[in-house]
């Protein structure tokens, strides 16, 4: 198997999806390969520095601004009887 | 949860708009964060976010109550955000200025292969570095990674969200990982 092949592989185990087999031979080739050992890292290392962003929230006067700008209700038409 | 936000939509359903606000609050923070990770800008994400909410308010007749209302929501604040992304790129001249970019050409905005100077990465704070380059990724590749990794999405719901088979989304989501892996190598 070609190094591009393990590629695959390797986002499969990203997505917790790989089955046993796969992750068997990835394990394997990745004790070998420095080269996709370094690939596997940087993947993983890019999933952290992502993944560990602060929390963004909204400013504190989003609800009322949105509110503010709803179109107004329509009025009901007519007599209600 | 669910049970809030269904009570709540069929109130304003029949014409309460104040129980709206409720599920403004329930969402605002996600729906922000979502917009401001595409964006990367908060002046923009919170015009985006805003209209996300009313365009929801003004749909609600059309949202069907038996499914997840924030997978729909997201939808909308997804696609409010990829069309502005697009508005802001035009698809030609690439070396035309892009306007009120101040002298930025299309070609500055194309995402490098090419991973940061280091003399440029330890100036940087690291969230601005990272956000620098998720707003770098092409848009079909930032909104699965934004609302994977930030927004904590399954797979499923990201197709979902994005109506689009789930076979896309994780090429999407892979190739998104591998241009993300080579932009920050050196962060």
């Amino acid at each position: 198997m070609k190094c591009h092949e393990y590629e695959a592989y390797m986002h499969e185990y990203l997505d917790e999806e790989i089955s046993t087999e796969h992750e068997k031979n990835l394990k394997q080739h990745l004790q070998q390969c420095v080269s996709c050992q370094k690939h596997f890292h940087e993947l993983s290392k890019t999933i952290t520095l992502v993944k560990g962003m602060a929390t963004v929230t909204a400013p504190d006067d989003f609800t009322s601004k949105v509110m503010n700008k709803l179109p107004k209700e329509k009025k009901k038409v007519g007599i209600q009887r | 949860m669910d049970a809030i936000i269904k009570k709540r939509i069929n109130q304003v359903l029949k014409g309460d708009q104040n129980a709206y606000a409720e599920i403004v609050e329930l969402y605002k923070d996600k729906v922000f964060q979502l917009c401001y990770r595409m964006l990367g800008n908060r002046h923009e994400a919170e015009d985006m976010a805003q209209e996300a909410f009313i365009r929801a308010y003004v749909n609600i007749a059309s949202f069907n109550i038996n499914l997840k209302f924030s997978t729909w929501l997201y939808r909308i604040a997804t696609n409010l955000c990829i069309d502005r992304i697009r508005k802001k790129k035009p698809d030609f001249y690439l070396d035309a200025e892009v306007s009120g970019t101040d002298g930025l050409t299309m070609y500055s905005q194309i995402p490098s292969d090419t991973a940061l100077p280091e003399e440029e990465v330890e100036s940087m704070e690291l969230q601005d570095i990272i956000q620098r380059e998720i707003s770098r990724l092409p848009e079909k590749y930032r909104s699965v990674i934004v609302l994977k990794y930030i927004e904590e999405l399954s797979l499923n719901e990201i197709s979902e969200i994005l109506d689009m088979p789930l076979g896309t989304v994780k090429t999407r989501i892979h190739r998104g990982r591998e241009a993300l892996r080579q932009q920050l190598r050196n962060v």
